[in-house]
């Protein structure tokens, strides 16, 4: 019997009883915080750990600096792991600089590797997105959350005679059918419709024995229920959500429902905590650590989003760097609801080009 | 009824002598209906003559639903069609409710009402004189996701309502998500969380609770509930029919929602098994919610009711008439047997 744990969740419950507000951060903005323009000697990782756990034992979480000098940054670690939407491209278009600041850090021998949680397209498929905006990446160096579950399934031995139901999309079951695992679901399913007419009964596949649930826009009541009741009647089922991202950037111009809705749906009629493979969980972290023999205090986390980018690369016990090119402004950052302060931040990934130590 | 070989949830299983006593403690009995009173169209086993029963004795019957599918009035059709009769100002949906929210805080004309729901909400909003859309129509409608695309919505959109959709789709879901997240003080309405419920009498089948979940997650806030467990409708409730909580009792087939809706607003409770809950969820060792009273169906009270109305009326007319015995050792002996029996 396959187990199921729980896996941390950063979202607000669902519980039936209406709530409060969340409860504030006990660090709320009367201690001081660096502003934008003080200027902060960009501490190196050994200082950076210090000043992080004098601040922590004083009570308060440290706060995020503002990238001074990025050649102390590139030079104390070994691997940068780098978000995708808002870090190197937004929607279809490729973010200034980002092909140059690349070569860069490859030129200094840097590993690059890119964690993205958006599932709708498999490790090939980001391949050919960083082909076509003129970059040459390895399907090796890209890990989707859609490979994520698929990996997943594979750690944990799922039997190759039980199913995957998928509510979520094509890269999903590209990534399932790479790894050898049999599907059901996905976008086809956006077109099975169902009416709650009298003595109406859905028959579901009883060897369903892990539902996986992404972004999908082709979410509706059939798939709802289909899902429901695998999770619900089938023994053992497992219920993995490859992320829970609120927003998701699906076209340049604005904010869209992401695949945590699609989750939280799930999770709203099974009452079960989905285990999450994407980011802030770190098992993404905890597989590359191992494929590339890398350790990851030697490592540097570049996101734009702070509850999953940024709480990644902490939970995972990287430096993190936070950039303002994406869904998280500076106010944001530097709200006191916000309780998530990354090592560093600044306005975008080619900074790194121009953001040098001042010479004495 | 069967133990299961659990131990006895302390709460008390309905006996004779127990439902009398209820019986003779309140004035009004609150229904719910999926479970209680029928599932999905199907009638459940011996409710006309329980509800005949109680209106005999003097009892007021409200019905609280949390299933906004209809509205009041096409409740009460269905309780017509299923032989029942029901007024609409006897019943409470959680569609009425939301429309009751606006109205009591006194949601502006101007504004609109963006409903990810079925009819029964469109009804009550326009029954109360709010301009709504959305409803069963955007289920057709779908996103395109081209790289200039972009998605408008209605800025005097002032309150979003959530609850049982069986069309929802993404496009509902961003046109709520957009309205909450970018209409200035837009309000976020669930009429209620319910997870599942037997839409159909063939199987349970997804609540509003996984509509309101997956807004809920998208715009990352709570939403005001109106429905059960809230005791939004409560209040409403006692007003219009001039009743004290501590005389009604509330008859429910769920414990967050039932249940806790009669313990929240201080009236009894007394659940039954002929719904969503099993005997041993009751009496499970995680559950932390118990009714003061549980039995299978509310068919339940019929015959137990009659057990103690048949020996009251024995003693009285069939012993006394056989025997030279004085009504005194009449009524002991025939209680004495009552109680052997049960």
């Amino acid at each position: 019997m396959l187990q199921v744990r729980a896996s941390p969740t950063f979202l607000p419950s669902t519980t039936s009883s209406s709530s409060q507000a969340p409860t504030p951060f006990p660090f709320s903005g009367k201690s001081k915080r660096r502003s934008g323009l003080v200027s902060a000697v960009a501490a190196p990782s050994a200082n950076c750990a210090v000043r992080r756990s004098v601040m922590a034992a004083a009570g308060a979480a440290p706060v995020a600096a503002k990238l001074e000098d990025a050649d102390a940054l590139i030079d104390s670690v070994e691997t940068f792991i780098f978000d995708c939407d808002g870090v190197i491209w937004k929607g279809d278009k490729l973010i200034d600089g980002v092909p140059e600041t690349l070569d860069l850090l490859r030129s200094k021998g840097k590993r690059l590797v890119f964690v993205t949680n958006n599932s709708t397209k498999s490790r090939k498929q980001y391949g050919k997105k960083f082909e076509t905006l003129g970059m040459s990446i390895d399907e090796e160096e890209i890990f989707a959350s859609s490979f994520a579950a698929a990996a997943y399934l594979q750690s944990i031995d799922f039997p190759k005679d039980k199913k995957v139901y998928v509510i979520g999309e094509e890269g999903i079951l590209k990534e399932l059918e790479l790894a050898g695992f049999q599907y059901l679901g996905g976008p086809t399913d956006g077109d099975k419709k169902i009416e709650l007419k009298p003595g109406f009964y859905m028959e579901h596949d009883e060897d369903v024995g892990a539902v996986v649930v992404g972004f999908d826009r082709y979410f509706n009541y059939y798939k709802v229920q289909y899902g429901t009741l695998c999770i619900r009647e089938n023994p053992g089922c497992l219920f993995i959500a490859t992320n829970r991202d609120a927003v998701t950037h699906l076209t340049d111009a604005q904010e869209w429902a992401g695949g945590g809705s699609m989750v939280g749906a799930i999770l709203g009629s099974t009452k079960q905590e989905p285990l999450v493979v994407g980011k802030p969980s770190t098992f993404m972290m905890d597989y590359l650590a191992k494929k590339f023999g890398i350790t990851t205090s030697q490592i540097c986390m570049v996101g734009d989003r702070l509850d999953t980018d940024i709480l990644f690369g902490q939970n995972g016990g990287c430096k993190t760097l936070l950039v303002l090119s994406g869904v998280t402004s500076l106010q944001t950052l530097q709200s006191p609801d916000n309780s998530i302060q990354p090592d560093f931040y600044t306005n975008q990934l080619s900074d790194f080009l121009t953001l040098k130590a001042a010479t004495v | 009824m069967v133990n299961n070989g659990l131990p006895n949830p302390p709460c008390a299983v309905l006996t004779a002598d127990a439902a009398r006593s209820l019986v003779d403690s309140v004035d009004a009995f609150l229904f719910d209906c999926d479970g209680v009173i029928w599932k999905g169209d199907k009638l459940i086993e011996g409710v006309p003559e329980t509800m005949e029963l109680l209106r005999k004795m003097g009892k007021k019957l409200v019905f609280v639903t949390n299933n906004s599918r209809k509205s009041r009035r096409q409740y009460s059709k269905k309780f017509r069609s299923l032989g029942l009769e029901v007024t609409e100002e006897e019943i409470f949906t959680s569609s009425f409710a939301a429309a009751i929210y606006l109205k009591l805080n006194n949601f502006s004309p101007e504004k609109k009402v963006y409903v990810v729901g079925e009819d029964g909400i469109l009804e009550e909003l326009k029954l109360a004189g709010f301009e709504c859309f959305g409803g069963p129509e955007d289920g057709k409608k779908n996103i395109k996701l081209e790289a200039d695309f972009y998605f408008e919505h209605d800025k005097s959109v002032g309150a979003v309502i959530v609850g049982l959709d069986q069309y929802f789709n993404y496009y509902k879901m961003q046109y709520a998500r957009i309205c909450i997240s970018e209409n200035p003080g837009c309000l976020f309405i669930a009429t209620n969380r319910d997870p599942t419920g037997h839409m159909t009498s063939a199987q349970e089948w997804p609540g509003a609770g996984t509509m309101v979940a997956a807004v809920s997650c998208s715009v990352q806030k709570e939403p005001i509930v109106v429905g059960k467990p809230s005791g939004f409708l409560m209040d409403f409730l006692l007003k219009s029919f001039n009743l004290e909580t501590s005389r009604m009792c509330m008859v429910g087939d769920r414990l967050d929602t039932d249940i806790l809706f009669g313990q929240n607003t201080g009236c009894k409770t007394l659940l039954v098994l002929s719904g969503c809950t099993t005997l041993s969820e009751l009496q499970d060792a995680s559950n932390n919610i118990h009714p003061d009273l549980y039995t299978n169906s509310v068919y339940d009270l019929v015959g137990l009711l009659q057990k103690n109305y048949y020996w009251d009326n024995l003693h009285e007319t069939v012993v006394r008439e056989a025997t030279n015995l004085s009504l005194g050792t009449c009524l002991t002996i025939t209680r004495r047997a009552a109680q052997h029996i049960n």
